[in-house]
């Protein structure tokens, strides 16, 4: 089978680079033979992806001890569940995976697309294509997943041998979310892929108009909403898994990943600008040209070692590969635009300063000075060393220095926006929109404060967060009350039917909802609380409001490892809530062998996070530190919020169509018929 | 005979100032702590860090906690650790020499982007064909400009 997976993956590339030689070729000459050959290398390569990949997940399964991979990522003990999750857990395996996600997002437009848009898709293959030929030549040339394994014998003659078990898999990716956050955040790095694809066509093809954006918008949505839930995941994970009581700490790796989403949340906002005024087309194009880069720069800060991190499980020398593959993605996007930016000539008209149009330039403004200061601060110490010769680190404090404004006023940009009407805003419609959220953001506030919340910054951000949860009530109160007077639905049905009928633009206000929920949850971090300290059985200590009783203490022998745990009780007002058991892992024939398991007992107000810190050396006893954490479960919350939004948002308009009734033109002009209409509801799903 | 009597005195307010005392020099470690990263290669601030058996926390802090008993001043704690460490025991950069570099760029590149969007708001301003004039009342529009409108009209006001 390894032998079988390493051809299919060699004959991939040998498809992947037909596909992009070939698919220039068939654009200089525009022979439609060679055209649809071209296309169907492109998916041809896709197909053999995916059987090289799952020859891999073969190997790991049937425990085959005689490939490197499956020695230095699987054991025999290993649950099946992890078997899946090995394939990325390794340099090696990542990178197929991340040509296994791409080949399922290419397989899909060369599909969709096959018998559409005849002028762009070749240029759309050939830009994917390319990206495939990159990945490919690393799966088959510097990092691949099929060796195996040899000693030199006695006649100096490589031999094949066989291990009778392997080392395991990393303790810290034996969670169930390491099962599902990399597919998340792979995705989401692959799809920007899409987007970039037909930028570039479209640019290199002088592709008129804003058809590229129709195209791919669903796409970045889909992307962008992957990469939303991988961060959300990866964080979840660094908090139930790594027992800091911390969900964010600026990681190299975690920032890597947030780079994209913050520019491709720019994108997604931009890009209306472009729909509905015909502006900031170059924005937009550089944007997601942008986008892709920092995903492939993501990946190369997470595999390449560059920066130390503890998301970072594999390294090694791949780093020019990905400088190479990123200068020249870079010059061929320069190039593109240079030599076709004619064609990217906007309308560029504005006719108020107070407007929805200077709304997203502002936002546009934030992301990028919040993607840059966070890309600057994690190469710091890479510039500082190469600039003055110390490397000079720059952690949490620093971020968090520099974001909490930055993210704020994102904030109050969402609550701003959607209140804000396009081409100009009165000085009547600002007062009356923004009067009852500026309430509400207050009332929140002033809650905040008696609830005993005294941070500024944390008070700041519930005002904006209420503000922000005002303003799309409203948004979405105006419409249902319209809808309900013409048709006699309640409020509730006609707000359901309001969001059906624009998906896209209440899909986005649902997102904003999953994001002022995260915001809640971020502006507690403030207000954390901790202790530690040795205890003996039955001791007690003060956590909060909350009294934490070590009952008892026992081992658990599991099929891979044996957990020490510690059997906590939580008591409230002296009423038992739970028991809590925290544990320490020791795992069976890896290398890292320990592992922390913590447990949290999770309410709306706060966590009760426990960890079994090990063993004190002075007293013999284990060590309880326990962490207060409010108003963490609401990220979690807004995480599902954001989602759902998202598929909301991907969902087809429901159509209301009007049936405009015959009325005689003696009686009224057609604009006075289009302010007063004689018309009957009809209902209808495109 | 005045000392006997001053001495329990003393005594009681030892033992009330000790606590505060000692909360105090609590504070102060974790407040200079913060400033600085555990060097066991988590990346974490020193306080912070409680990775299972990380020994390095461990010694950092209680060497902190005899320099901040000692009386020593921020900065020279922050020479101690340095030489000790190297650079990357910061937590934050210094705000001085090639380190407020780190500091400026975030403030430097919004300054920048704030005066290219204003710059470019303005000048699209500039561009905005004055509004047309109100039609009066019972002009006629044609149904093809009627359609124009009502398209600009959804597209301004859909999203």
């Amino acid at each position: 089978m390894d032998v079988f997976g390493s051809f299919t993956l060699l004959l991939a590339f040998v498809c992947a680079v037909y596909a992009l030689v070939g698919g220039i070729a068939a654009i200089i000459t525009r022979h439609p033979l060679l055209v649809k050959s071209t296309r169907q290398a492109g998916m041809a390569t896709c197909v053999l992806i995916f059987i090289a990949t799952f020859s891999l997940e073969y190997l790991l399964f049937t425990d085959n001890f005689s490939q490197a991979y499956v020695v230095s990522h699987s054991n025999r003990d290993l649950s099946a569940f992890y078997k899946v999750a090995a394939l990325w857990s390794g340099q090696e395996g990542s990178l197929l995976f991340w040509s296994f996600l791409l080949s399922i997002y290419v397989i899909s437009v060369l599909i969709a697309y096959r018998n559409k848009n005849g002028e762009l898709m070749p240029y759309v293959g050939v830009v994917l294509a390319g990206v495939q030929t990159f990945f490919l030549t690393l799966n088959n040339f510097v990092e691949s997943p099929f060796k195996t394994l040899a000693t030199v014998n006695a006649s100096g003659v490589l031999e094949p041998f066989t291990r009778v078990d392997g080392n395991g898999l990393n303790p810290l990716l034996q969670y169930p979310e390491m099962v599902i956050h990399p597919p998340n955040l792979y995705s989401g790095y692959t799809g920007f892929t899409i987007p970039f694809a037909f930028a570039l066509a479209a640019l290199l093809a002088r592709y008129p108009g804003e058809k590229w954006i129709h195209l791919t918008r669903k796409w970045t949505m889909i992307a962008w909403c992957f990469q939303s839930v991988g961060i959300l995941l990866g964080a979840h994970w660094a908090y139930a898994v790594l027992g800091w009581g911390g969900y964010w700490g600026w990681d190299p790796v975690e920032n890597a990943s947030l780079l994209p989403w913050l520019t491709g949340t720019a994108f997604l906002h931009s890009v209306m600008m472009q729909e509905k005024r015909g502006m900031m087309k170059v924005w937009n194009v550089w944007l997601v040209f942008c986008t892709f880069l920092l995903c492939i720069l993501g990946t190369f800060l997470t595999r390449s070692g560059i920066v130390s991190s503890v998301h970072a499980f594999a390294n090694s020398h791949i780093g020019p590969w990905f400088v190479g593959f990123l200068g020249l993605t870079l010059l061929v996007c320069f190039v593109a635009y240079y030599l076709n930016r004619d064609y990217l000539k906007s309308e560029n008209q504005l006719d108020s300063m107070i407007s929805r149009e200077s709304s997203f330039l502002f936002n546009n403004l934030l992301f990028l000075v919040a993607c840059i200061a966070v890309l600057s601060g994690t190469l710091f110490p890479v510039i500082s060393e190469g600039l003055s010769g110390s490397r000079i680190s720059v952690g949490a404090p620093f971020f968090n220095k520099i974001m909490i404004p930055v993210g704020l006023a994102i904030l109050f940009l969402t609550g701003v926006g959607p209140l804000l009407a396009w081409r100009k805003t009165s000085g009547d419609s600002l007062k009356r929109n923004f009067g009852w959220p500026v309430i509400f953001g207050l009332l929140c506030g002033v809650a905040a404060f008696f609830m005993g919340y005294r941070d500024t910054f944390s008070i700041i951000c519930l005002v904006l967060c209420g503000f922000v949860f005002w303003t799309i009530v409203m948004e979405f109160y105006r419409g249902a009350k319209v809808i309900s007077a013409r048709t006699g639905m309640s409020k509730i049905m006609s707000a359901h039917e309001l969001a059906m009928r624009n998906t896209r633009r209440y899909g986005g206000y649902v997102v904003h909802f999953g994001m002022v929920l995260v915001f809640i949850g971020l502006a507690g971090s403030a207000f954390n609380t901790d202790v530690q300290r040795p205890m003996n059985i039955g001791e007690s200590m003060k956590l909060g409001p909350y009294t934490l009783v070590l009952q008892s203490a026992d081992t658990k022998p599991e099929q891979n490892y044996t957990a020490q745990r510690m059997i906590v009780e939580v008591l409230k007002n002296n009423k038992q809530l739970m028991m809590l058991y925290p544990e320490k892992r020791q795992f069976q024939g890896t290398e890292q062998a320990n592992g922390t398991m913590v447990a949290i007992y999770s309410t709306l107000r706060e966590d009760v996070y426990v960890v079994f810190a090990g063993i004190d050396p002075d007293s013999s006893l284990p060590v309880i530190h326990a962490f207060l954490n409010p108003l963490v479960k609401w990220i979690w919350l807004g995480g599902v919020w954001v989602v759902m939004g998202t598929l909301l948002a991907l969902m087809p308009n429901r159509r209301a169509a009007l049936a405009v009734g015959l009325v005689p033109q003696t009686t009224a002009s057609p604009i006075t018929q289009a302010l007063n209409p004689s018309v009957t509801l009809r209902e209808g799903h495109d | 005979m005045t000392n006997r009597r001053l001495a329990p005195l003393l005594l009681i307010i030892a033992f009330a100032v000790l606590p505060l005392f000692a909360q105090q020099q609590a504070d102060r470690v974790k407040e200079v702590g913060g400033k600085f990263l555990c060097m066991c290669g988590c990346g974490q601030v020193l306080t912070q860090c409680n990775h299972v058996g990380c020994t390095v926390s461990t010694s950092m802090l209680k060497e902190l906690g005899t320099m901040v008993n000692r009386g020593d001043s921020e900065d020279k704690i922050t020479q101690t650790f340095v030489q000790e460490f190297g650079t990357t025991v910061y937590a934050e950069p210094p705000k001085s020499g090639f380190s407020l570099v780190a500091w400026l760029m975030p403030v430097f590149y919004f300054l920048i982007g704030a005066g290219i969007v204003v710059f470019f708001i303005m000048k699209w301003r500039k561009q905005a064909p004055a509004p047309a004039a109100v039609a009066p009342a019972g002009v006629h529009i044609s149904p093809e400009a009627y359609e124009r409108a009502r398209s600009q009209a959804n597209r301004d006001t859909e999203d």
